[in-house]
């Protein structure tokens, strides 16, 4: 009976339980596949039918793609990582900060519970939190095709919105996000209409300072707000070298503000007021992350 | 009869925090919603919907669905011309039939159905249906509706202007031109909504058989659903059963007809095969009966010496594309309660209802007085800014007086009582009031934008039609019915007319019979009735139920006792006005001789016909109909006595605005209220908290959007912002009980609630917090965006 109420477009189910029937399946010219990870994007798209595959291809039985490890000076996810399971990792909290804070605003509790990590990359959503820990840490993505596998720096991987580099058949198999080194300051600031909505606009910073606590290194990522995460280079760039104080923050502030033509609108923020909110939301976030940074530090993180 | 005693030495259950009798089935799962109800060959609906605001339908070809596997039935327009009228409407003659025929008039709107075998195969089959619109130009915006140029929604009308009056009630125009001071402000409300957690569902079968159509359904009004499908179809209303299946809420979103007569149709075209529809929440939120309130009010005050001498409103009404929703009652409602908690001496009311090509509105928690107090209570707080007077003072000085009570207003109704200065003295003194405005002077010198918010509104609870009498209802009477039967082992049943909906009406009928007869809540069985079984009932609505079936069922239970007592008085050898029934036994009046407990007496007449004295039947029942009393028609200017109660709340809010962006904080939430007797409280606390929740929803975040073309831009919830347990407040709380003179038990209405009031408080204290800048804010909901652009504008 359970079957009578269900909505979709028709299509075929496949469960693989390994990576190699998974990417026959995924690699048939003929068949429109998609994956399915935690579906809690995927399944409102197939019962609204805005998504009609032939065939869905499900990707929670194949062994070893959920877990977290350390390698290499950066934190490595199996593409089905709940984001649960990060928000709930020791590891993350102590090497990575910054992500389990943007973990903490994705969605409610139950939508971590089953969303996973490598979902919301291919997902690719303007306003999502990872993909904005991905361009602001420097973080890359780990694809595996008929044609063998290949790493992707997330700052190439994002394409637009909803659309990434994944090539079709690939798919997407690790995540690998720096660890935050010892003495970086960092900030995740977002604005949205409710808790657990997607943002209007949020800001993702990391800083360093030299001896002298002026800005050695920054990173300003601004999500919400055009169609891909986004790095502010140019206010990257006018904090250089410079002693943080309030009147730069707001410097930096109107540069973000310059950085976009064509911001997203949409009924909960117009254009001009998410661009008002990114340099607000700069503004803040660079005094946030200056207030945590240790000048002068170096080395992995403690 | 007087309906107030209960006849025990200690009130066991009655005005007491009782578990809920309805939780063990809703939180064990066995509680059956709609989608639980699975008849034998049942088929699954799904409904084809127009794409546009305004279109004709030159052409529809099913032939492509019907050859599809699994589809017993289509229907289009073409079926609904040949099966039914248009619906019922207010005001009258503006109904649609259920599926549009020549002419789409909102998106969303039905065009076509399926029956198939499964909802999957229906959704299909929507797809193989061919429709050839040719779009029409819409009209969106009620003012340029109403102009001459304008589009028609229904052509054959001529006009756009669904209804036009203007209500003066005593000298308006002398109070103005002689007042000290005038004040004027336009408002905006926006699109907000009921959003049950379940959506509208319904089951219905045609049978070809007895030619009867049976109905199940999450319905909030099961007789009037009866009735309308009677009326829709052309049948006598003995053919129709409704059986409203209990539910998630309704809050007036689930009054919808058209999933009924398209299903019943879909059933007769599919020989009688039952056809299961389940709304989805897009279906809902597009074009369900969740939308309400979109106006545009113009208001003025008049006042002389601190007192509001007159009050005026003009309100344009946008009921979208036709009156099936009965939106148009809730712009008849606040002719309940028009001048709120003041003595205001004069008032006019100019109203329009206009039809547009969006969704039509329906009735939503409140009915309409949530937005007019917005506006009542935002020129309260105008005049209390401009002429330097503390805003809560200013509503102290205009209370009704506590001795004036019972007090007609100048529209007509009568409230039953209050002490309005207590109310405000409760919330103030919860509130630490006077330590809050020392905070906000400091804040302010930090140049922060701290608001306090303090304000007073009215609930008028149980209503009666005559209310709407002036938007086409002409009826009076809302009759509530009980039928309370002992049987041989001396359990008690309950028999009603309506459903559960989650406000705990069955528990409070098993706390007052368990009262009356003394015995366990546990004892006590409520059961529904379907409409061709049940006594007179109309069910929840207009803060009603509370006191319609107390009163109903302490009339049963007297009626009761009268015939327990003949038997009684037989078996004790005693004359019957000598007898009572005190703690659940029949006993001498001067306690001499024995007690003979109700279980005995209502077994000895169902087991013992030698016993029984002579004319008295063997039926240890009675059914009681209680409908309010001193109710009367609407007059010539629409005033009539129409809700039998009026209970009042005094609510302070303190908001912090973040003025770079515009992000609205709640930092405290004080409520006082007097909803008379509260027969219990648990129930009372848990409808202000819900009604609270609505009200920060309707002042910080929900809102139906159209674009100006009438697409509707909300379409799923994360577009529709209903406040979640991160949004909403921890409140603080406080009662007053002043008891009703007019209700058994001297409760009021309540269960609407705190809606009137929440909306209203939110904005007084943004717009006090926005005050050193100069700025107002006028429209609903306080978006972020929207405060941080009336900020803007302060710093041109
Ligand atoms: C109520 C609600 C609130 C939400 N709020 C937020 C929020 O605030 N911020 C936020 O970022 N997100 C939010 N989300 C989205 C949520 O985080 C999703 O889980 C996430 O976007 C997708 O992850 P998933 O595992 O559910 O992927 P799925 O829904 O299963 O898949 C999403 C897409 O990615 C593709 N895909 C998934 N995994 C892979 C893979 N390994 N390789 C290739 N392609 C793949 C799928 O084919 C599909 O197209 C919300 C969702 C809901 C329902």
């Amino acid at each position: 009976m359970e079957w009578a109420t269900v909505k979709p477009a028709a299509f075929d189910y496949a469960a693989p339980t390994s990576l190699a029937e998974a990417l026959t399946l995924l690699g048939d010219p003929d068949r429109d596949a998609t994956v399915l990870a935690g579906g809690q994007s995927l399944l409102p798209m197939l019962n609204m039918r805005l998504a009609r595959p032939e065939l869905v291809v499900d990707i929670g039985r194949i062994p070893n793609l959920a877990g977290i490890e350390e390698r290499e000076g950066a934190l490595v996810f199996g593409a089905m990582t709940t984001k649960a399971a990060v928000e709930s990792s020791a590891l993350v909290l102590r090497q990575q900060p910054l992500l389990h804070a943007a973990t903490k605003l994705v969605g409610h509790p139950q939508i971590r519970s089953r969303g996973t990590v490598g979902g919301s990359m291919a997902q690719a959503d303007p306003a999502a939190e990872y993909p904005a820990v991905a361009v602001a840490t420097g973080g890359w993505m780990r694809a595996v095709g008929a044609d063998g596998e290949r790493t992707i720096p997330a700052a190439d991987f994002f394409v637009t919105c909803l659309t990434t580099g994944l090539a079709p058949g690939e798919l997407l198999v690790e995540v690998g996000i720096p660890a935050l080194s010892a003495g970086t300051g960092w900030s995740f600031t977002e604005l949205s209409r409710r808790h657990g909505d997607f943002a209007m606009a949020g800001v993702a910073v990391t800083v360093r300072l030299d001896r002298a606590g002026c800005f050695e290194e920054s990173r300003i990522v601004v999500f919400g707000v055009g169609d891909i995460p986004t790095r502010m280079s140019a206010a990257e760039e006018l904090l250089r070298g410079e002693r943080p104080e309030p009147s730069l923050y707001r410097r930096a502030a109107d540069a973000v503000r310059d950085a976009f033509d064509a911001p997203m609108s949409d009924i909960h923020a117009s254009a001009e007021y998410r661009l008002h909110l990114a340099g607000v939301l700069a503004e803040r976030g660079i005094a946030d992350a200056v207030a945590r940074a240790h000048p002068g530090e170096e080395g992995p993180n403690r | 009869m007087s309906l107030d005693c209960l006849p025990v030495t200690e009130r066991r259950w009655i005005g007491r925090d009782v578990v809920r009798v309805e939780d063990r089935s809703l939180l064990t799962g066995r509680t059956r919603f709609i989608d639980d109800v699975v008849l034998p060959g049942m088929l699954h609906c799904a409904i084809l919907r127009s794409p546009f605001p305004h279109a004709r339908i030159i052409q529809i070809d099913t032939s492509r669905a019907e050859a599809l596997p699994g589809v017993a039935a289509v229907v289009t327009g073409a079926d609904a011309l040949a099966w039914c009228q248009p619906a019922r409407s207010t005001p009258e003659g503006w109904g649609l039939r259920c599926l549009a025929s020549d002419t789409a008039h909102f998106v969303g709107e039905p065009i076509a159905a399926v029956a198939a075998a499964s909802r999957a195969a229906a959704e299909d089959a929507l797809e193989a249906i061919d429709v050839e619109y040719e779009p029409l130009e819409p009209v969106t915006d009620p003012f340029r509706a109403m102009s001459g140029d304008s589009p028609l929604v229904m052509e054959g009308k001529g006009t756009n202007v669904m209804f036009h009056r203007v209500f003066t009630w005593g000298e308006v125009d002398a109070a103005f031109a002689g007042a000290e001071h005038v004040f004027t402000e336009k408002f905006r409300w926006n699109r907000v909504g009921a959003n049950p957690t379940e959506t509208f569902g319904t089951v219905c079968e045609w049978d070809p058989g007895t030619l009867e159509l049976c109905v199940y359904g999450s319905i909030q009004a099961a007789s009037s659903a009866a009735l309308g499908c009677a009326g829709t179809f052309g049948i006598p209303s003995s053919k129709v059963t409704v059986k409203s299946q209990h539910h998630g809420g309704s809050f007036g979103g689930k009054g919808g007809a058209r999933g009924i007569v398209v299903a019943s149709m879909l059933s007769r075209k599919a020989g009688g095969r039952p056809v299961k529809w389940i709304e989805d929440r897009s279906e809902y939120l597009v074009a369900g009966g969740g939308q309400a309130w979109d106006r545009h009010y113009e208001a003025s005050i008049a006042v002389s010496g601190g007192r509001v001498t007159a009050l005026s409103v003009t309100l344009v009404d946008d009921l979208g594309a036709s009156g099936e929703g009965f939106g148009a009652l809730g712009a008849a409602k606040p002719l309940a309660a028009f001048t709120g908690p003041y003595e205001i001496p004069t008032a006019r009311y100019d109203l329009s209802l206009v039809a547009t090509n969006k969704t039509p509105v329906f009735p939503y928690r409140g009915m309409g007085p949530p937005p007019h107090f917005f506006v009542l209570e935002q020129m309260m707080d105008i005049a209390a800014r401009a002429l330097e007077i503390d805003p809560a003072e200013f509503r102290r000085a205009n209370f009704i007086p506590a001795d004036r009570f019972p007090y007609t207003i100048p529209s007509g109704n009568e409230y039953d009582s209050g002490n309005y200065g207590e109310v405000l003295d409760a919330a103030l003194s919860l509130a630490g009031y006077a330590e809050l405005r020392r905070e906000q002077e400091e804040a302010r010198k930090q140049g922060r934008l701290m608001g306090v918010g303090v304000v007073s509104t009215v609930e008028p609870g149980v209503f009666d039609w005559n209310a709407y009498a002036i938007v086409g209802m002409p009826q009076t009477g809302v009759p509530e019915g009980a039928t309370v039967s002992i049987d041989i082992l001396g359990s008690i049943t309950v028999r009603v007319g309506f459903s559960m909906e989650g406000q705990g009406q069955y528990t409070l009928v098993s706390q007052l019979v368990a009262d009356y007869f003394h015995v366990d809540m546990d004892a006590v069985s409520v059961v529904q009735l379907d409409t061709r079984s049940a006594p007179p009932s109309f069910g929840p609505g207009g803060s009603r139920l509370g006191v319609a079936i107390s009163a109903a069922v302490l009339g049963a239970c007297q009626r009761l006792t009268g015939t327990l007592r003949r038997v009684a008085a037989a078996l004790l050898r005693a004359p019957e006005d000598q007898i009572e029934l005190w703690d659940g036994n029949f006993v001498l009046k001067d306690r001499s001789g024995g007690a003979l407990s109700v279980a005995k007496v209502a077994a000895t007449m169902l087991a013992r016909s030698d016993l029984l004295p002579p004319g008295v039947d063997p039926l240890p029942e009675a059914t009681y109909v209680w409908t309010a009393p001193g109710r009367t028609p609407a007059d010539d200017e629409g005033r009539a006595k129409s809700y039998l109660t009026a209970a009042q709340a005094v609510h302070v809010v303190v908001v912090e605005i973040d003025p770079d962006t515009g992000v609205v904080e709640i930092l405290k939430y004080a409520v006082a209220d007097d909803c008379g007797v509260r027969l219990n409280p648990a129930t009372v606390e848990g409808q202000l908290d819900g009604s609270i929740a609505q009200g920060i929803g309707a002042a910080l975040y929900e809102e139906y959007v159209y674009d100006e073309e009438g697409q509707p831009l909300v379409a799923t919830l994360a577009d529709y912002l209903i406040p979640t347990i991160n949004e909403i407040p921890v409140t603080q709380k406080t009662a007053v009980v002043t008891p009703s003179p007019f209700t058994p038990l001297g409760a009021k209405g309540c269960g609407e609630g705190a809606i009137h009031t929440t909306p209203a408080a939110v904005m007084c204290a943004i717009n006090d917090a926005m005050a050193p800048r100069g700025v107002l804010l006028t429209e609903v909901p306080a978006s972020p965006q929207r405060v941080w652009k009336t900020i803007r504008e302060a710093n041109r």
